[in-house]
């Protein structure tokens, strides 16, 4: 799981932490779809609140800046994208690249809101436990008559279980595979089956023997999950973030 | 279908969104860009699974990753990765999925079937991806397709041969038809 959760949730106690799950995705929902439409002073305003959180909940900004490097590459890539393909008065010119005042003023702007967005995902994902977000989803799905919750929970929580068990058989997998020279084989298609027919394998006979143990314990779908109750911070919360909204929407 | 029917197809598809979460991590250093499996994992539960556990196992795998759970390539999660450049690609596994599913189930598993629903699911998911990566990024068409396409292609046709042998010698290990 090394790769995958290196930014996984950390214990704590602060002020984010002790919120309830099921207004935290609320929040989450709110401020990402406002903050999509956020001009530049609501966009500096919501940087200065995430970072005061991100304080306050003892998280590394380094270590979320370094989480975060692969899809700033992609904003990057994004931004020179908007600033060479918009008409406007010319800011740079080399050749035929120009790049415009218009395309780098959008460019920033659509990397700006998108940054925010994603980080203030982390920051969710890093205060809350993935049992709690499994159970949100299932109480969130409850008043949908076609879809069973609990089962979604439950698979839910069955992928997180499965995913370490995955790279790990893949790493052996692969490992095998090297000492016995399949890097002498340079044909791809054979490589991608021998790779992938193996690792599905293994890792369906191990879901089979979970399946099985899971009927032997007379697995159902009522089960006691964490309990959510929300107390009056929660609300208190939900206030502010309903004016934060309004604000970053107005401003 | 009975109640251990049921609970083992539910852990089927959580298994493969498993391997599509996992398969982001996973990559065979080919040539210049290593080739992802990701997709390849796609295409699997789609031929594996049938249209209904297929929608369902990514449909969950996309909830999970929207309401935070690092499950996307990356490691990050959140709706922001839905909202971001490459979203569309995502979004697009689920119209893909059922449409590989629906023609492989119709067309009893047929080897040349097969293919061919693979070949039309990839076209939908570029087709969504491309048209998402387009409106943020602003690019011209041409442009879209040179940045989020073409560079990828060769590495489809590797996986889409490899996903329709795989799911052949997989299908009687996961039992059913």
């Amino acid at each position: 799981m090394a790769d995958l959760t290196a930014f996984s949730y950390h214990p704590g106690r602060s002020f984010l932490h002790l919120l309830d799950v099921r207004f935290k995705i609320i929040f989450l929902i709110l401020i990402s779809l406002t903050g999509m439409q956020a001009d530049p002073p609501a966009l500096c305003l919501l940087t200065f609140l995430f970072l005061c959180l991100i304080k306050s909940s003892r998280l590394s900004l380094i270590s979320i800046l370094k989480e975060l490097r692969y899809f700033l590459v992609l904003l990057f890539f994004v931004l020179i994208a908007r600033a060479l393909s918009t008409p406007g008065t010319p800011v740079f010119e080399f050749k035929l690249l120009s790049i415009s005042r218009q395309g780098l003023y959008d460019g920033i702007l659509i990397c700006w809101r998108l940054a925010l967005v994603v980080l203030l995902g982390l920051i969710f994902v890093s205060t809350t436990r993935p049992s709690e977000i499994r159970t949100a989803v299932a109480w969130f799905l409850k008043p949908f008559p076609f879809i069973p919750g609990k089962k979604v929970a439950t698979m839910i929580g069955l992928i997180m279980r499965f995913v370490p068990v995955i790279l790990a058989q893949a790493k052996e997998t692969s490992d095998a595979q090297r000492a016995r020279g399949i890097e002498n084989r340079k044909n791809p298609i054979y490589r991608l089956v021998k790779l992938a027919v193996p690792l599905i394998f293994k890792t369906f006979q191990n879901a089979n023997n979970l399946a099985v143990a899971m009927e032997a314990r007379c697995y159902s779908e009522n089960r006691t999950d964490p309990d959510l109750s929300s107390k009056k911070n929660d609300w208190i919360a939900f206030f502010f973030v309903i004016c934060l909204c309004i604000l970053v929407v107005e401003i | 279908m009975n109640q251990a029917e049921q609970l083992r197809m539910m852990v089927y598809a959580s298994l493969l969104a498993a391997l599509t979460a996992a398969g982001a991590y996973i990559a065979i250093p080919i040539g210049p860009i290593p080739i992802v499996l990701q997709n390849l994992f796609i295409f699997l539960t789609g031929l594996l699974l049938g249209s209904k556990w297929g929608v369902a196992s990514v449909a969950v795998y996309l909830l999970a990753g929207a309401s935070g759970l690092p499950v996307f390539a990356g490691g990050t999660g959140g709706l922001g990765r839905l909202l971001g450049p490459t979203g569309g690609y995502l979004l697009g596994y689920l119209p893909a999925v059922y449409l590989i599913g629906f023609i492989s189930e119709k067309m009893n598993h047929r080897r040349f079937y097969d293919a061919l629903a693979v070949v039309c699911g990839t076209i939908i998911i570029y087709a969504c991806g491309i048209a998402w990566l387009k409106t943020i990024t602003g690019m011209t068409l041409t442009k879209t397709l040179a940045v989020g396409m073409y560079p990828f292609l060769p590495g489809d046709v590797l996986k889409i041969v490899a996903a329709v042998i795989i799911a052949k010698s997989l299908r009687p290990v996961i039992g059913q038809r």
